[in-house]
C-alpha cells in the first residue's frame, strides 16, 4: 500500500516539477523591467534556477528511487525562490496586478513538488563516494573535474557580487551568457534568488554525495586545486569588464579574511577570547599610513612597501606581546573585557593624538587620509589602470591582487601552524589546560605565541588595508568591528580556513547587497548570531574537532569554559 | 578644595549607576558564569518602559503617582525581558562550551538596540523623558559642595539596593539557596534546590535593579536613547570585576570606584591626558591594572568552582 | 562506480538547457516609459548615532526629487535617490562612493555629513569627476583654504567637490567676532573631539585670541556622552561667563541643561551643527539665552524656507528636518538644474558637464543665493546668529563675513 502512496507522490511531485518546467518558459511579470527578462519567453534570472532545480526534480522523481533528501532540499529551494521572486514581482509592479501567469504556476507546481518530496520517506543511507574507473584517462578527468570545480566557483562569486548596470539610462542590461541580467533597481531579488539556488545545489549535490566525493578528489590533487584557486583569484578582475567596483569590494572582503584567519588562530585554534582584535589591525593601519609619505603624516619618512607590510606586522606583533604577556594568565572571560578595552583604548588614544589632547602623532578625529598610491620600483604605480590581453583593467585590479597575496600569505601560515606541533599543543591547551600543562606544555608561552601571531597577521592586514581604502581613521577601529571579525570567524566555523574565508565573504557581502535592509543590517545581524549560536554553533565550515567539540554531552571542556579563581569559603 | 569635594560627589553619582547595573552583571555571572552583554540592554529597555508608561497616563497625573507607575512599567519591561532571554536564549546553551552564550549574548544585544532604534517611535535620536524629580533643585553639602535631587536619589537607591539585595541573599531562604547555587551547583541541586528557579531568580533581581537604574537615568538626563545601554553596560561589567566577580558588595564599591577614576581622571590626570576625550581609556587601564595585580578583583570574587 | 545513466542524463539535459537560455535573445530591452532616468546619489549616516541627522540630508534630496518629477522641471527625465550608508565611518564613505561611481545613472551626490569622511569621498568622486555637494562639510582643506591660514595661495584639491555651508575658518571666527562683541571675559571652550566640532573650535578660539578675549583651556567631550558633571565642575572652577560648543546638538543641549542646573548659568554658543529644532526640543527651557551660528539669512525671513518646511512635513518622513536639511535640498536643486542644461550628453561627458554646470549655479534656495566660488565654496558669506527666545531660533544679527 504504501508503495502505491509512495509512486503516486512520486507522480503528483514530477507532475509539479513539470508544471514549473512550463511556467519558466512563461511570463512572470506583466510589466517590463523586473531584471531577469521576466517576460521573455526563454527564462532568465530566477526563471532560470528555478529550471534547473525542477529538472532535477522531475528526472529524479520518475527515475531512481530514493534520493529523498537531496530532493527536499531542490523542492524547498525551487518554491522559495517562486515565492520571493513573486513577492518581489509584484511588490515592485505595484500590487498582484503585476504578476504573470508563470509566476503563479511556478508557485502552485512547486507546492506540489514540495509535498510530494516531503511525503516521501528519508533515506538514511549515507551517500557513496564515487570513483572513477581505473582507465588510463582517470588521473586527467579527475584533475579537469578539479580544476572545473574552481572555474564554477569563479562564477558563482562573479554573479554573486554582481556585475554593474552598463547603462541604465538607455534602459539596456549588462548580460553574462545572454541569460543573467542585473539591473539595479531591484538586484536583491536576484541576488536571494541566486543565493538559495546556491544552496539548494549544493544541499542536493551534497546529498547525492556528490560534494563527498569533490572532496576527496581535492584531497587527492591538492596540488592541483590549490593551483586552480590561485588562478580562479588572478583570473577575476578580468572578468569585470573594466569596472572597479567590484574588485574594490574583493580586495575589501580579503583584508577582512585576512584579519579574520588572523582571529582564527587566537579564537579557534588556541581558545583566547579576543574582543579587540580590530585594535592590532588599526596598529598595522597606523604604522603603515605614517611611513606612507602622506601629507599628512608627521612622520617625513616614505617606506618601501614590502619593508612597511613587514615592519607593521612587527610592530603589531609587538604591542600583541606586550598586551598578552601581562593578561593571558586571566581566563576566558576576565581575557574577554580585558581586550574590549584595550581595543577602546587603542580607538581613543588614535583619536586624541592629534596635538591638542594629545602629542601628534595620528592626527586626530580626521586620520592620516590622502595615503599615496604604492609604487614598485620600475615605476609601476598601483593607481594606473591596465591593459593586459586586450581586457581593460581598472587600477583597483592591482589592489585586489595585492589582496591575493596577502590572503595565499596568511592562509600558508594558518595551515602551517595547525599542522605543526604547535598547532597540536594549542589544541590540547584549547581542551584541558591543566592537563597540557602536566604533559610538559609551556601553557603560558604556547598562549602569548598564539595571542602574538595574530596579531602579527591583523597588522599585516590592516597596513595592505590602509593603502586600500587610503585613509587610516579611528572611526574604524570600534568595538562593532572587532565583533563582525568574531562573528566571521564563528559564522564560517573556527579552525578552518576555508571557514574564515566564508564567513569572511558573507558578512561582507550581505549588508552590500541586501541594500533594502540597509536599515535592519545590525538587528539582522544580532539575530543571525543568536540563531548560529542555537542551530550551528559551530559555524559552517569547521574543523571535525571543533565540531566535537561543541556537541559533547555535559559541555565542552575547552579553556573558555573554566571559572576564573576560586570558590571563596 | 571644595573643587575635589564636587568631584568626589559627582564621581560617586555616576558611580551608583554603575553599581546598580553592575549587581546584575554580578549575580549573573556568579551562578551560571556568563556575561550577559545585553544586561545593559535590560537597563535601556527598563528606561523606554517607563517612558511608555508615563506616556500612556492622562496628563497630569501627579509625579508621586506617577513615578511609581512608571517604576513598575519599567520593572515589567526589564524583568520579561530577562526572563525571555534567559529561557530561550541561555538555557539552551548551558551545557556549551563558553563561546556560545557569550556570542548569543552579544548578538541580543544588537539586537535589542536596534529593535528599539527602529521600531519605537523615533528612536533614532534621544527621547525626552519626563524630569519628575527637579533636577534643578540642588541641595548643598557643605561649602560650595552640590548635588541635584535626582542625582542624590540615584545614590540613595544604589546603596539601599545594594544594602538590601545583601541582607536577602544572606537571610532569605531563596538568597541562602542563590549562595548554594554560586558554591556548587550540582550539590545544591541534590540539596532539592530548584537550580533552574534560582538562575531565573537571579535574573530577574538583576532586571529589576537595572529597571530602576534605567528610570533615574532617564530621570537626571531628561531622555532616553536607544544607546544608553551600551557603554554603560561595558563599564558596569568592568565595575563588578573591579569590585570581585560574583561579590555583591564588590559590585557597588567597583561601581563607585569606577565612577571616581572617570572624574577624577577628567580633572586630575597629567595633561594632556585629562579630559573628557581621555576618561575611558583611563577606566579601561584602572581595569587592567587592578587584573593583573589582583585578578579577583578588590574585595575577592565568589564563584563556583567546576569540578 | 560510473555515474548511473540517469545522472548522466540529468547531467545532459542541464547543460543543454543552459545553453539554450544562452541563446536567448533580449527581450526586455525597450521598457514601455520612454522617459530616461537619472539619479542622484547621497552619502550620510543612515544608520548608528548620527542617522537623525543623516536622515534628514536624505529626506531633503528626496524632497526636492519629488518634486522635481511632479513638477517634471525636466522633460522626458524621471529622477531616482539612491541613498547611501556611510556610517559615519572614512572608509565605508570611500566604498559607498565608488559604488555610486560604477552606477553609471548617477549624474550627482550630495553628502557626507562628516567632514573626516568627506576627506575620503571627495577624492574618488572627483577621480571620475563626478558632482558632489555637501550640505554640511565644513573642515577647510576641503576646498584648499589651509593655504590661505599661512598666507599661501589656494589651490582646489577636488575638481567636483563643492559645498552649500560655510567652512570652519568663516563660522568660527564670525562667532568669535560676535561673542566679543557681547563684551565677554571669560570664554570656556568645549568640543567633541570630531573632525567638525574640533575644527571649528579652534578656529573660534584662534579669532577669540587675535581679538583679546581671555580663552580659558580646552575641554573635550565625547559624542555620546550623557554626564558631563565632571567637565562642567571643572569649568566651573575657572569662572567662565560664556561657553563655545563645538559638535552637534545631541550633547550640545545635555550640555546646556546641566550646565544651567549646577549653577553654570552663562549662555552657550555653537555652530551650525546646534541650530536644529531638536536643540530646543531636548534642551527645553534651559536653552534660553543660547547661540548658533548658521549660513545664510534667516530662514524664517525667507518665503521658500516656510514652503519648504510645510511640503516636508506633508511628504510625511520619519526622522525630522535636522541642521541640514534644508541645505541637502538646496544641493539636490543645484544638481537638478545642472543636468537640466547638460542632457544632450551622456556617459562620462554628461557627469562632465552637470560638474560645470554646477559650478556655475546661480539660483536662490531656501537657504539663500546658492552659487559657488572657484574652489567650491559658496558664495555666500552671509551667516546669521540666532539667539533663543521663548523656545524659538530668532536671527539676532545678520552679517556678511569679511
Amino acid at each position: 500500500m504504501s508503495n502505491l502512496l509512495t509512486k503516486v507522490a512520486r507522480q503528483l511531485g514530477a507532475g509539479g516539477a513539470a508544471l514549473v518546467l512550463v511556467a519558466c518558459f512563461l511570463p512572470w511579470a506583466t510589466y517590463s523591467g523586473f531584471p531577469g527578462k521576466m517576460r521573455a519567453v526563454t527564462p532568465g534570472g530566477a526563471r532560470l534556477y528555478v529550471m534547473i532545480l525542477a529538472l532535477f526534480g522531475v528526472l529524479f522523481l520518475l527515475s531512481a528511487p530514493g534520493r529523498a533528501r537531496a530532493l527536499r532540499g531542490t523542492s524547498a529551494c525551487t518554491l522559495t525562490i517562486a515565492v520571493l521572486t513573486a513577492v518581489f514581482i509584484s511588490y515592485a509592479g505595484g500590487g498582484a496586478g503585476g504578476l504573470g501567469i508563470g509566476a503563479i504556476l511556478a508557485v502552485v507546481g512547486g507546492l506540489a513538488y514540495l509535498a510530494a518530496a516531503w511525503s516521501l520517506p528519508a533515506d538514511d543511507r549515507p551517500a557513496p563516494i564515487r570513483v572513477l574507473p581505473d582507465r588510463s584517462w582517470r588521473t586527467t578527468v579527475e584533475t579537469l573535474l578539479v580544476v572545473a570545480a574552481a572555474a564554477a566557483a569563479l562564477i558563482a562569486f562573479v554573479i554573486g557580487l554582481g556585475i554593474p548596470t552598463a547603462t541604465i539610462a538607455s534602459g539596456e542590461d549588462h548580460l553574462l551568457l545572454g541569460a543573467i541580467s542585473f539591473n539595479d533597481l531591484t538586484n536583491e531579488s536576484q541576488f536571494l534568488s541566486f543565493l538559495i539556488f546556491l544552496g539548494g545545489a549544493s544541499l542536493a549535490l551534497s546529498r547525492l554525495g556528490l560534494v563527498a566525493s569533490l572532496g576527496a578528489l581535492t584531497k587527492k590533487h591538492a596540488k592541483v586545486m590549490v593551483a586552480a584557486s590561485l588562478m580562479a583569484a588572478v583570473v577575476f578582475p578580468f572578468t569585470q569588464g573594466g569596472d572597479g567596483y567590484s574588485l574594490r569590494i574583493a580586495a575589501s572582503i580579503g583584508v577582512f579574511a585576512a584579519a579574520a584567519i588572523g582571529l582564527n588562530i587566537v579564537v579557534g585554534l588556541a581558545g583566547l577570547l579576543d574582543l579587540g582584535y580590530i585594535a592590532f589591525f588599526g596598529v598595522g593601519a597606523y604604522f603603515a599610513a605614517l611611513v606612507s609619505g602622506s601629507i599628512n603624516s608627521v612622520v617625513p619618512v616614505h617606506l618601501p612597501f614590502a619593508l612597511t607590510i613587514v615592519l607593521a606586522a612587527l610592530v603589531s606583533g609587538l604591542f600583541g606581546v606586550l598586551l598578552g604577556a601581562p593578561t593571558l594568565r586571566l581566563r576566558g572571560d576576565y581575557l574577554a573585557i580585558v581586550t574590549l578595552g584595550f581595543g577602546e583604548i587603542f580607538r581613543i588614544t588614535v583619536n586624541n593624538l592629534d596635538g591638542s589632547a594629545g602629542p601628534s602623532l595620528t592626527n586626530g578625529p580626521n586620520g592620516i587620509s590622502n595615503i599615496p598610491d604604492l609604487t614598485l620600483p620600475g615605476g609601476f604605480s598601483f593607481g594606473d589602470n591596465h591593459v593586459l590581453f586586450g581586457i581593460n583593467l581598472p587600477f583597483q585590479a592591482n589592489y585586489y591582487w595585492l589582496e591575493v597575496v596577502l590572503v595565499a600569505v596568511v592562509m600558508t601560515a594558518f595551515l602551517r601552524l595547525a599542522e605543526s606541533r604547535i598547532g597540536r599543543a594549542w589544541v590540547a591547551i584549547r581542551e584541558d589546560e591543566v592537563a597540557a600543562a602536566a604533559t610538559g606544555i609551556n601553557t603560558t608561552r604556547l598562549k602569548l605565541l598564539a595571542f602574538g601571531l595574530g596579531a602579527v597577521l591583523a597588522g599585516a592586514a590592516g597596513s595592505v588595508n590602509a593603502h586600500v581604502v587610503k585613509i587610516a581613521a579611528p572611526d574604524s577601529f570600534t568595538f562593532l568591528e572587532s565583533a563582525l571579525l568574531l562573528a566571521a570567524v564563528i559564522l564560517g566555523g573556527m579552525g578552518t580556513v576555508h571557514g574564515a574565508l566564508l564567513g569572511a565573504t558573507v558578512l561582507y557581502l550581505l549588508p552590500e547587497k541586501l541594500r533594502f535592509m540597509q536599515d535592519l543590517r545590525l538587528l539582522v545581524f544580532g539575530l543571525v548570531l543568536v540563531l548560529i549560536m542555537r542551530l550551528r554553533p559551530e559555524g559552517l565550515l569547521p574543523s571535525k574537532r571543533r565540531a566535537r567539540e561543541f556537541h559533547e554531552p555535559g559541555g565542552g571542556g575547552d579553556a573558555l569554559s573554566a571559572p576564573p579563581g576560586r570558590a571563596s569559603a | 578644595m571644595d573643587l575635589f569635594f564636587q568631584q568626589l560627589v559627582n564621581g560617586l553619582v555616576l558611580g551608583a549607576t554603575y553599581g546598580l547595573i553592575a549587581l546584575g552583571y554580578t549575580m549573573v555571572y556568579g551562578i551560571v558564569q556568563l556575561i550577559n552583554f545585553a544586561h545593559g540592554e535590560i537597563f535601556m529597555l527598563g528606561g523606554f518602559g517607563a517612558l511608555t508608561t508615563y506616556l500612556t497616563l492622562p496628563a497630569g497625573t501627579p509625579a508621586a503617582v506617577a513615578l511609581p507607575m512608571m517604576l513598575m512599567g519599567a520593572m515589567v519591561v526589564s524583568v520579561t525581558m530577562a526572563v525571555l532571554l534567559e529561557r530561550f536564549a541561555y538555557r539552551p546553551l548551558r551545557g556549551a562550551p563558553r563561546l556560545a552564550p557569550l556570542i548569543t549574548a552579544l548578538g541580543m544585544s544588537i539586537a535589542l538596540q536596534e529593535l528599539v532604534r527602529n521600531f519605537y517611535p523615533e528612536a533614532k535620536s534621544a527621547r525626552n523623558f519626563p524630569q519628575l524629580i527637579d533636577p534643578d533643585k540642588r541641595f548643598s553639602l557643605g561649602g560650595s559642595v552640590t548635588i541635584s535631587a535626582p542625582s542624590l536619589v540615584t545614590i540613595v537607591i544604589a546603596v539601599v539596593g545594594m544594602v538590601t539585595l545583601t541582607l536577602f541573599v544572606r537571610r532569605s531562604r531563596t538568597g541562602r539557596a542563590m549562595q548554594a547555587t554560586a558554591q556548587d551547583p550540582d550539590t545544591a541541586r541534590l540539596m532539592g534546590i530548584d537550580t533552574d528557579r534560582i538562575i531565573v531568580t537571579a535574573f530577574v533581581l538583576g532586571a529589576a535593579l537595572a529597571a530602576v537604574a534605567g528610570v533615574m537615568h532617564g530621570l537626571r538626563f531628561g531622555q532616553v536613547d536607544f544607546r544608553m545601554g551600551f557603554l554603560i553596560g561595558i563599564k558596569a561589567f568592568t565595575a563588578a570585576v573591579l569590585g570581585g566577580i560574583g561579590n555583591i558588595s564588590g559590585a557597588v564599591l567597583g561601581g563607585f570606584t569606577l565612577g571616581l577614576v572617570e572624574v577624577m581622571a577628567t580633572q586630575y590626570a597629567p595633561e594632556p591626558f585629562a579630559g573628557g576625550a581621555w576618561k575611558d581609556a583611563w577606566a579601561f587601564v584602572v581595569l587592567i591594572i587592578v587584573l593583573v595585580f589582583r585578578p579577583s578583583g578588590i574585595l575577592g570574587e565568589r564563584v563556583a568552582a567546576r569540578a | 562506480m560510473y555515474p548511473s545513466p540517469k545522472t548522466r542524463l540529468a547531467v545532459g539535459l542541464l547543460a543543454s538547457s543552459l545553453a539554450l537560455s544562452a541563446c536567448g535573445s533580449g527581450e526586455d530591452s525597450n521598457p514601455t516609459n520612454a522617459s530616461k532616468t537619472y539619479t542622484i546619489g547621497v552619502i550620510a549616516p543612515l544608520t548608528g548615532d548620527l542617522s537623525a541627522i543623516g536622515q534628514g540630508i536624505k529626506n531633503g534630496v528626496d524632497l526636492a526629487i519629488r518634486q522635481a518629477n511632479a513638477k517634471k522641471t525636466i522633460a522626458g527625465v524621471t529622477l531616482r535617490l539612491n541613498a547611501q550608508d556611510d556610517t559615519a565611518k572614512a572608509d565605508v564613505g570611500a566604498t559607498v562612493a565608488a559604488k555610486l561611481v560604477s552606477d553609471q545613472s548617477v549624474i550627482g551626490v550630495v553628502g557626507p555629513l562628516n567632514s573626516s569622511v568627506g576627506k575620503s569621498v571627495a577624492p574618488v568622486l572627483s577621480q571620475a569627476n563626478l558632482a558632489e555637494i555637501s550640505p554640511a562639510n565644513s573642515a577647510i582643506d576641503l576646498t584648499g583654504r589651509e593655504a590661505l591660514a599661512s598666507g599661501g595661495t589656494q589651490t582646489r584639491p577636488y575638481k567636483s567637490y563643492f559645498r552649500v555651508v560655510a567652512s570652519d575658518d568663516i563660522q568660527g571666527p564670525f562667532a568669535a567676532q560676535y561673542a566679543v562683541s557681547l563684551g565677554v571675559k571669560k570664554i570656556a571652550i568645549v568640543h567633541d573631539k570630531k573632525a567638525y566640532g574640533q575644527g571649528l573650535a579652534e578656529a573660534f578660539v584662534k579669532e577669540a585670541k587675535a581679538k583679546g578675549a581671555t580663552v580659558l583651556p580646552t575641554e573635550t567631550v565625547n559624542p555620546g556622552d550623557k554626564d558631563f558633571s565632571a567637565t562642567i565642575t571643572k569649568l566651573q572652577s575657572q569662572g567662565p561667563d560664556f561657553l563655545f560648543y563645538g559638535g552637534e546638538y545631541p550633547e550640545a543641549s545635555l550640555l546646556t541643561k546641566q550646565m544651567k542646573a549646577a549653577g553654570l548659568k552663562i549662555p552657550l554658543m555653537g555652530g551650525d551643527g546646534i541650530q536644529a529644532a531638536d536643540y530646543l526640543k531636548i534642551g527645553g527651557a534651559a536653552t534660553e539665552g543660547d547661540f548658533a551660528t548658521a549660513l545664510g539669512a534667516p530662514t524664517d525671513a525667507l518665503d521658500s524656507a516656510k514652503t519648504f518646511v510645510t511640503d516636508y512635513a506633508a511628504a510625511g518622513f520619519k526622522d525630522p528636518i535636522g541642521p541640514y536639511g534644508t541645505y541637502a535640498f538646496d544641493a539636490a536643486n543645484a544638481i537638478i538644474k545642472a543636468l537640466a542644461t547638460s542632457l544632450d550628453k551622456s556617459g562620462q561627458a554628461l557627469r562632465d558637464a552637470v560638474t560645470t554646470a554646477v559650478g556655475d549655479s546661480d539660483f536662490d534656495g531656501v537657504t539663500g543665493k546658492i552659487s559657488f566660488d572657484d574652489f567650491g565654496d559658496t558664495n555666500s558669506k552671509v551667516l546669521t546668529v540666532y539667539k533663543v527666545a521663548s523656545g524659538k531660533f530668532v536671527a539676532e544679527k545678520t552679517d556678511t563675513f569679511k
